[in-house]
Order: structure tokens, then C-alpha cells, then sequence
């Protein structure tokens, strides 16, 4: 199995409620998948899992070949490989920018400083936030902090990017700043999960689509197809609900 | 010695007269106080994380619940729970003759114990029993810190790969340090405060100093009032270094 | 003036007293004692105060007519009481000296008290000198406090004061200090409690005399308390009291 992510009947449950009731899917290289949904479906759980974020009741999550929730994972060594953006950006408010983005690499791939610093100012390009380099979180707009947030993530050089509703807190004039930066990620070849609601970005980005309804996967493929003829009835009528008429 | 009277009713002499003694006092409250202010927060820090210590797997977690979280809540419990004079009294006469003694000392015997126990056994109680008592007390400010750091902080983190000990060290203990200074400013005031219990073993320090003058000549106006201003003036420059902190570390708080 | 046969003219003074104070007296006397000073003062496991002092004032305010109420109150705040009027008198084991006649006045003596010293059962101390440059525990503002500070310099280091006889025995106990000073009846009474410890006299302690304490000027209840007092002596009720704590006779104390 040479996929990137394999996800074998997972499921997962907190106390009495059951989230995720038996996922089965794959993530393979340089694909770009994206979880839709409505809310309470379990996208944001499912995404959790794949960095062990969120345990597993039963079933398996294989990253690379590396099971994820197996004890003797050395768990902290496979999340440098996996990199995470979050809705609420989850910036460090008591360092700058530049700091955030160095500290991963500085404490556990042992750059020097000035290397690490060389590499975050080009991260900083890449996601268009250079000038803001020495403020403070709290000083820049929500756009601006999230793609700070995703060059946080690409500091440490992961093969795989989880991105959980990364333009939902977001003022609509900012959402398009970021997904830009998803899209040129995705041109480069990342391979990418992204929970959304953006269907637009979906649509135009994505490989594969899948979506989820009460913590199953209802239905799954390539977005032509999914968009435009959806084969279960509960996904067309998500997609009533949810796509401009 | 004559009587030197201000405003007409206060025996400034008889402060003169032991002025020695309050000197040193004062030495001895501002000593103990740094000292019990330090060692107080680091065990406050450990037994703070001690109660949110946790682990994914067994046997980690069941561990991690009987061998750290249980012992730190007792403690806790048991240093805030019972009177700090209490607890000076108890380890004076009760605990500290159990482990040093000449005779039959658990921890140090023979002339040493004799010498340390003369010298420095009220200083050595007063210490411990201060110190257990503010880590009790101030592993309280940094579990309630801690927890008020936003989850997405540490989980960010953690995605980043970083281990649970460089999460605290960079991410969460230096904001969490932001939010407790307040409550450990408040903390090391009462302590500054509170070490006058320890004159009760007969520590040399500055409320001693007031009971020795108070004890000689049964006046209490002049003793109390004089080493009421002098804890006054301390607290005051304790509250302005605390203030001076607070101003330092404020910046780039979200929350 | 006709010469009366001795004990009439107290008496006759007492009835005199008693009668006016009988109706004067609209209050019990507040009386402060510090509690924990056995065998002078202290409280039974029923939460009784008795004791030599408790004795002496009841037996005292008996012949006089006065009624009492007695409150435990800690040595270092008893004077201060008697001041403020919360206290009406003190008999606490009391030693009348200069220092305290500057602020408050004493009845006559009513016990003779010497200083003694507690040491371990192995100590070679003989007296006084021999604990110079030792660590010595007192009670802070008693006797044993002035005794210690006089010898030794009143801000030594080597002076180390406590709120209660019992504390300065613990602190000797703990080998904490070398020695303790205090009143005869308590040391005694407290080192037959400890097997490891025990008493030396030093000759050269004088003796002295503990005073029922009244606030400054108080010349009223000061002469009710001095009659009483002599009543007592002289119909042998304070023989009597003084056998039974301390098993011996009493010795004569002097008028002022």
C-alpha cells in the first residue's frame, strides 16, 4: 500500500455519542482530498485522527505505512512529518511572527538559528506575510494569520498538510488570500486533506471529494462528478442546501 | 535609658534599645521571604503540573494517576487545608526532632544534628514549613494558569511534533507565566506576611524582635507600630516590583 | 485609738468593704490568667481553669465578697487588656519588678518565686555563668527573659524567646537549646513530666515575688485584693491552698 494516509474502520466514539462509525478511506500522494459536510458529521474528527489528535476507539490509521494510535509510535517523530492549519489559527500570541514560524525547526530538525530564520523569511514570501515578519499575532488580520499558520506548518517540511476549515473564521474579503495559498501548495504537489465549506475550492482544487454525514462516508469521488451528479440522495441534499443556486 | 518621647507618648527609646534586634530581624524577614518565595513557586510549578499530569497509554496512565496526581492533591489539600501557624508548630516540635536529633535523628544524628538543630532549627522549620506551604498554594496559580491556556495552543504544538515538555517550555508556561503574576505578586505578599508565624519558634526576625521589646517593657504601641511600618514599606516595594514585572511581560497577550 | 486584738481591724474593714462593694459591684470582675501555666494556671481536659493563682483569687474574692470571671488570656496580651479594660486584674504568676510598677501597680506579694534552669540529665551547668555563649530558651518578657538578658546582653543571639513555659521545655527537649529559664513552680512541675531533663538552682538567683496586677491607679480594687489577701493569710486558708500544689509549708512573705 503505497498510499499516504489509510484509514481502516475507524471509529471513534466520546462516551455515549458515536462520532466516527466505521471510516474507510485513503489519501494517496500528491492527492488533494477535501471532507465536506454538515456540521456534526465527524470531518473535523475524522481529520483529528489522522494526526492523533483525537485516540481511536477501534480500527486503524496509517500514516506512511505507521500506524498512528499504536503505543509504540513514536507519535511526536510523525507529526514532524504532518502538518496542521486550524480554524482558529492557533498562532503563538507571545512570539512574532518570525518566532512562530522558527521554533519547531530551531528545537527538532537542530537548524542554527540563521538557518532556520532563512527558511521561515522564505516560507513568509511564499505566503505573501514577509513585511509583518517581527509582529506580533495580535497586530496582523485573520488572513494574514493564517497564512502565517501555514507557513508554520511548511517550516518543518511535512508530506502531508491537514487543514480543518481553514477560511471559516475568516471575513470574506480574506478567504481568498489563503485558499491561494492552499491552491500554489497543491500545484506543487502536497498532499492535502481539507475539511470545508468552500465548495468552490473543492470543485476546482480537489481530487477527490468525499462526503460525510453522521460520521460515515456517504459518498466519495472526483468532484465533476460528485458536484455535478451526486449519487445519494443525502448528498444532493447537502448540496441543495449548500451550493449557490 | 531616658525616656524619649515622641509626640509626647511614644517611647522611641526603648526601640532604640533593641534596635540590634531589629535590624537583624529585618535581615532575617527579607531572607527568608526571597528564599521561601523561590523555592515556594518552583515546587509550585512541579506539583502544579503533577496534577495535570496524564499519559495515552496504560500502564502510563494508571501511574500517572496514583503515584502523581494522588500524592500532589493530597498535598495540596493538606498544606492548604490546615492552618500555616499549625503547621509551623507541628514542624518544629513534631517533625523536625523526628529527623534531626543528636540521639536518635532519622536524617542527621549526632553533633551535627546538635549544631544544626541550636543554630539553624527555628530558621530550618520556619523555611520548610513556609515553603510547603506557599508551593501548596501557589501549584493552585499554576494549574488554574495552565488550564487557561486556550487547547488550540497546545495542540498546535503538539501537531508541530514538539514533545509535551517543549510545548510547556515555549508555548504554554511563558503565556501562562503572563496570568499568574497578579495571583503571585498576591502570594508573595501574604508570605512576606505570614513569616511572622515563624517568630513563634523563636526565628530572630522582626515581628520577634517587636515581641522581645513588647515581653521587656509591656508596651505594645511602640514595638508593633514600628515593625508595622517596616512590613508596610516591604509589601509596598514587593507590589512595585510585581507591577514592574507585570508591565515587562504584558505584551503580545491576545486574550 | 483603742488597741483591737489583731485579726478585728481587718475584718471590720472587710465587712465595711464587702458591703460596699456588694453593691457596688453591678459586674463580675474580669480576672485574665494565662491558662497554660500549670501549676499556677491551667485548663483541665473539661475545660476547667485551675490551679495555685485560681485558687489565691477565689479564695480571695470569698472573703471579700466580689464575684469573679475568669478568662484565659495569653501572656502577651494580658496587659495590654488590663489597659484597655478588659481585664480588671491579672494573676497570671506575675513577678513584680521595676520595669512593670512604671505602668501598672501590684497588690502585695502573694508567692515567692526563684528563677530555675532546666538542662538535660547529662548537662555539667551549675549556674548561670556556665551557660555563657549557650543557647538559652525563655519566655519572652518573663523573668527568666530579663535574668537571660542581663547576663547575656538583651539582643544576644543566643537568647531565644517562646510564648510558653511548655514551648521552652519542647524547644530543650528537641536539643534546640542548651538550657531553659523559668519560674520555679513551672519548671519543676514541667521537667518531672520529661525523664531526660532536669533542675539546677543557682544561688545567686534572687528571690522574687509574684503580684496580683491592677491597672495604674486602680487604688480601689487594689486595697480590697490587699485586704483579702492578708485575710487569707492570716486564718491559714493560704496554707492550706499552698499544701496542696506544692506539698510544703509556706514560707512568709513579706508586706509589699
Amino acid at each position: 500500500m503505497d498510499a499516504a494516509i489509510h484509514v481502516e474502520a475507524l471509529t471513534k466514539r466520546f462516551g455515549s455519542l458515536e462520532v466516527l462509525r466505521g471510516i474507510n478511506c485513503a489519501v494517496g500522494e500528491s492527492e488533494v482530498v477535501c471532507v465536506i459536510g454538515p456540521s456534526g458529521s465527524g470531518k473535523s474528527t475524522l481529520l483529528r485522527c489522522l494526526n492523533g489528535l483525537e485516540e481511536a476507539t477501534s480500527g486503524r490509521v496509517l500514516v506512511h505505512g505507521v500506524p498512528v494510535h499504536d503505543p509504540a509510535t513514536n507519535l511526536n517523530a510523525l507529526r514532524t512529518e504532518i502538518g496542521m492549519v486550524f480554524q482558529r489559527f492557533n498562532l503563538f500570541p507571545h512570539k512574532t511572527v518570525l518566532q512562530n514560524i522558527t521554533l519547531a525547526p530551531a528545537t527538532l530538525r537542530n537548524l542554527s538559528a540563521a538557518q532556520a530564520r532563512d527558511r521561515a523569511e522564505a516560507l513568509l514570501h511564499k505566503v505573501g506575510v514577509f513585511d509583518k515578519r517581527d509582529a506580533y499575532p495580535n497586530q496582523l488580520s485573520g488572513g494574514q494569520q493564517q497564512r502565517v499558520a501555514i507557513a508554520r506548518a511548511l517550516a518543518m517540511q511535512p508530506r502531508i498538510m491537514l487543514f480543518d476549515e481553514p477560511t471559516s473564521s475568516l471575513d470574506p474579503e480574506m478567504v481568498g488570500e489563503v485558499l491561494a495559498v492552499m491552491q500554489t501548495l497543491a500545484d506543487e504537489g502536497m498532499t492535502m486533506v481539507v475539511v470545508t465549506h468552500e465548495m468552490g475550492f473543492a470543485r476546482r482544487v480537489a481530487d477527490r471529494v468525499l462526503f460525510m454525514d453522521e460520521g460515515r462516508i456517504v459518498e466519495e469521488g472526483a468532484p465533476e462528478i460528485l458536484f455535478e451528479r451526486p449519487a445519494a440522495e443525502r448528498t444532493q441534499r447537502f448540496l441543495a442546501k449548500v451550493l449557490p443556486a | 535609658m531616658e525616656p524619649v518621647l515622641w509626640f509626647g507618648w511614644f517611647r522611641a527609646d526603648i526601640i532604640a534599645e533593641y534596635s540590634e534586634l531589629f535590624w537583624r530581624g529585618l535581615a532575617m524577614t527579607v531572607g527568608v521571604t526571597i528564599v521561601c518565595i523561590l523555592q515556594g513557586s518552583l515546587l509550585g510549578l512541579l506539583v502544579g503540573m503533577a496534577r495535570l499530569a496524564d499519559a495515552r497509554h496504560a500502564p502510563a496512565r494508571q501511574l500517572c494517576r496514583f503515584l502523581v496526581r494522588w500524592p500532589a492533591t493530597i498535598y495540596v489539600s493538606f498544606f492548604r487545608g490546615t492552618p500555616l501557624f499549625v503547621q509551623i508548630l507541628l514542624m518544629h516540635f513534631a517533625v523536625l526532632p523526628l529527623l534531626i536529633n543528636p540521639v536518635d535523628g532519622l536524617l542527621i544524628a549526632g553533633d551535627t544534628a546538635r549544631e544544626i538543630k541550636q543554630d539553624y532549627g527555628a530558621l530550618v522549620s520556619g523555611v520548610l514549613a513556609l515553603t510547603l506551604n506557599a508551593g501548596a498554594y501557589i501549584s493552585e496559580i499554576f494549574r488554574a494558569g495552565i488550564q487557561s491556556i486556550d487547547r488550540g495552543q497546545t495542540e498546535a504544538a503538539r501537531s508541530l511534533g514538539l514533545s509535551y515538555r517543549q510545548t510547556m517550555y515555549h508555548v504554554v508556561l511563558p503565556q501562562a507565566f503572563r496570568r499568574m503574576l497578579p495571583p503571585l505578586g498576591n502570594n508573595a505578599i501574604a508570605l512576606l506576611k505570614d513569616s511572622s508565624l515563624v517568630s513563634a519558634v523563636g526565628l530572630a526576625e522582626l515581628a520577634y524582635a517587636a515581641r522581645t521589646v513588647a515581653g521587656a517593657y509591656s508596651r505594645y504601641w511602640e514595638p508593633y507600630l514600628t515593625i508595622a511600618v517596616m512590613y508596610w514599606t516591604l509589601t509596598l516595594g514587593l507590589a512595585y516590583m510585581v507591577r514592574r514585572l507585570e508591565h515587562r511581560y504584558g505584551r503580545g497577550d491576545t486574550r | 485609738m483603742i488597741r483591737l486584738p489583731r485579726g478585728v481591724r481587718p475584718a471590720l474593714l472587710l465587712l465595711v468593704l464587702a458591703s460596699s462593694t456588694a453593691e457596688a459591684q453591678s459586674r463580675p470582675l474580669v480576672v485574665g490568667s494565662s491558662a497554660t501555666y500549670p501549676p499556677f494556671a491551667y485548663e483541665t481536659p473539661a475545660k476547667e481553669i485551675v490551679g495555685f493563682d485560681v485558687d489565691i483569687i477565689k479564695a480571695i474574692a470569698q472573703k471579700t465578697g466580689l464575684t469573679l470571671k475568669i478568662v484565659n488570656t495569653p501572656f502577651t496580651g494580658v496587659f495590654a487588656s488590663l489597659n484597655n479594660g478588659d481585664l480588671d486584674l491579672i494573676i497570671s504568676g506575675v513577678t513584680i519588678n521595676d520595669r512593670r510598677k512604671q505602668s501598672y501597680d501590684f497588690t502585695a506579694p502573694y508567692f515567692e518565686a526563684r528563677q530555675l534552669i532546666a538542662v538535660h540529665k547529662d548537662s555539667t551547668v551549675k549556674s548561670l555563668q556556665n551557660l555563657a555563649g549557650k543557647k538559652v530558651a525563655v519566655v519572652t518578657g518573663s523573668t527568666g527573659d530579663d535574668v537571660a538578658s542581663r547576663a547575656f546582653g538583651k539582643t544576644s543571639a543566643n537568647i531565644r524567646r517562646f510564648d510558653t513555659t511548655p514551648l521552652i521545655i519542647a524547644e530543650l527537649a528537641g536539643y534546640g537549646v542548651d538550657a531553659a529559664i523559668g519560674d520555679n513552680g513551672v519548671i519543676a512541675y514541667r521537667v518531672a513530666e520529661q525523664k531526660d531533663l532536669k533542675t539546677v538552682t543557682d544561688p545567686t538567683f534572687p528571690q522574687e515575688y509574684f503580684g496580683i496586677v491592677v491597672k495604674q491607679g486602680n487604688a480601689a480594687l487594689r486595697t480590697i485584693l490587699n485586704t483579702g489577701l492578708a485575710a487569707i493569710q492570716a486564718d491559714g486558708t493560704y496554707a492550706r491552698i499552698y499544701k496542696k500544689w506544692f506539698q510544703a509549708e509556706p514560707p512568709v512573705l513579706p508586706r509589699q
